[in-house]
């Protein structure tokens, strides 16, 4: 459903017009009067500082220059991919040692040889595209998922599974260092009690065999509250990243575009 | 669904302050530096020592895997790590498992090779992107130069002074992977666990507490979450840049922040009793 549409009357319109008009103008006469947009590079610098400012104007409203610089971001990321992938991994891999540069006949064979499989899977994915031959790329999906489980699960159970199991259950005095003081070996265990506490709360809180009343029921609340902890840990380090996105953004307007010295 | 309570030109109003003062908490170190000063957190130290007892001329493989999306956090650690290797007359190997990110890094190893006086091929090796994550990672515990026959710049691996006794993934004693997305545990899981090297990382924020229960389980040997980390880093090497003033920022902002989310909990809590609990 599409999202209800802002009413804004047309006195506020043209005020929002003249202001961006206004911003506009500003933008180049800052822009030019710093360094004249010459060279490639600061014609670049110029437009991801115009991009950068007009992406933000949606803090105030969703408006045209959003929309444009939102769409543009995903044109050239697309044609940005799509041409990596080119000059990456189809022609370093296939094309250049299979037709432009390949090598002699008898080693081309030992190339072809090397490369046929993955080629002829690749080609039954892209049968995905026609609904009569799409049941090939069956085959190919067949062999990733079974070579995926195959490598994967072993090495996935030993790292996520087991090694942090013995990290979990391992003595409480073990994770002191033996040299460390009274006060240090003391925080390291209550750490690792911590951990234990909130290892098992939270496994019970996801138990769901037994109803969480009484006993069961105060262990699950604890369990909830490590989860609570834990979401809030992670809402803090997600606002810190994103407060980070803006810093190298401010940055890159300061000492990129404005030149301003560091 | 009950329609929203307050006023909601007031509450609009609210929101614009709200990005007013953090713009001008994010400008003001810029305009007026603060003299905050901050103490490098025990995983960062870590994996500086962990870089520091290298002796000269080791191999460390650097994974720089992100894009210009999260340049703003990671590019400073890397730029201190590479540094950090440089300044140690270490070997540098630097890939990355992401196509978009190719071009970064390869303006972030020549950067800091130019800076150190150092040679591509003697000195360090930017072996660029290959498809496969995992079974790239896998194909490099076998052999390396098998798994990239050729450096970026075209030039054949093998026999290449600067992986000199380096075939596989477990000649190497360190390993950094600095990432935006899931490949630090691909590393654990493929790589450290697998061949036995130590394994450092490097992280955006939002993935970092995701990346703890590897320190508690010694599954990676260091570690940098954030701009926190990256400045840090910077701090250790003595070189405060870009990280280490965006800290200031970042430290103004959430300071902020926790004012704004105690007093709007205080507003719900004072609305709830003013008015009553919500239908």
């Amino acid at each position: 459903m599409a999202a209800p549409e802002e009413t804004v009357s047309p006195v506020r319109r043209a005020v929002e017009l003249s202001v961006l008009l206004g911003l506009l103008v500003a933008f180049l006469i800052v822009s030019v009067v710093i360094e004249a947009p010459t060279t490639a590079k600061r014609i670049g610098i110029v437009l991801g500082a115009g991009l950068t400012l007009v992406m933000y104007s949606f803090l105030y409203r969703d408006n045209p220059l959003f929309k444009i610089a939102e769409n543009l971001y995903v044109g050239v990321a697309l044609g940005y991919g799509a041409i990596l992938t080119w000059k990456l991994s189809l022609k370093p891999e296939i094309v250049a040692p299979l037709i432009l540069d390949p090598p002699h006949w008898a080693a081309f064979w030992g190339e072809l040889a090397r490369r046929i499989v993955p080629i002829i899977l690749g080609l039954l994915l892209l049968t995905r595209l026609s609904r009569k031959y799409a049941w090939l790329s069956r085959y190919a999906y067949t062999l990733m998922v079974g070579w995926g489980a195959g490598i994967g699960i072993p090495i996935v159970a030993h790292s996520y599974i087991l090694q942090q199991l013995q990290a979990a259950v391992r003595p409480l005095n073990a994770a002191a260092a033996s040299d460390a003081g009274f006060w240090a070996s003391g925080l390291a265990m209550l750490g690792a009690l911590v951990i234990l506490i909130g290892t098992v709360t939270v496994l019970f809180y996801f138990f769901f065999s037994v109803e969480h009343k009484g006993v069961g029921g105060a262990v699950s609340k604890v369990g909830i509250w490590f989860l609570m902890v834990s979401f809030g840990a992670s809402f803090g380090y997600t606002v810190m990243g994103r407060v980070s996105l803006l810093i190298g953004r401010v940055q890159f307007l300061i000492y990129e575009w404005l030149q301003v010295p560091q | 669904m009950a329609a929203p309570r307050g006023n909601t030109k007031w509450q609009t109003l609210a929101r614009y302050v709200a990005y007013l003062v953090v713009a001008v908490a994010v400008l003001v170190p810029y305009v007026l530096p603060l003299p905050l000063t901050f103490k490098p957190s025990d995983w960062a130290k870590k994996l500086y020592d962990r870089v520091e007892a290298l002796p000269e001329g080791s191999a460390v493989l650097f994974s720089f895997d992100y894009d210009p999306a999260a340049m703003a956090e990671l590019y400073p650690m890397s730029l201190g790590l590479l540094r950090h290797c440089f300044r140690r007359n270490l070997r540098p190997i630097v890939m990355t498992h992401w196509p978009n990110g190719v071009g970064l890094c390869k303006q972030l190893v020549e950067k800091t090779a130019e800076e150190a006086g150092k040679t591509s091929g003697q000195d360090y090796v930017f072996l660029g992107y290959k498809p496969g994550g995992s079974n790239l990672v896998l194909n490099m515990g076998e052999s390396l130069q098998g798994a990239f026959d050729r450096d970026y710049y075209g030039k054949p691996t093998e026999g290449m002074p600067a992986l000199a006794e380096v075939k596989k993934l477990k000649d190497i004693p360190l390993v950094v992977d600095i990432a935006a997305g899931g490949t630090v545990e691909m590393w654990i899981a493929y790589g450290r666990d697998r061949f036995g090297f130590d394994l450092g990382a490097g992280c955006t924020a939002v993935i970092a507490p995701d990346l703890y229960p590897f320190l508690q389980s010694k599954q990676l040997c260091g570690f940098l979450g954030g701009l926190r980390g990256a400045a840090d880093y910077e701090t250790m090497l003595d070189k405060p840049e870009d990280a280490t003033k965006g800290m200031q920022a970042q430290s103004l902002v959430h300071v902020f922040l926790i004012v704004l989310i105690i007093s709007a909990n205080i507003g719900y809590v004072w609305t709830r009793v003013v008015r009553g609990p919500e239908d």
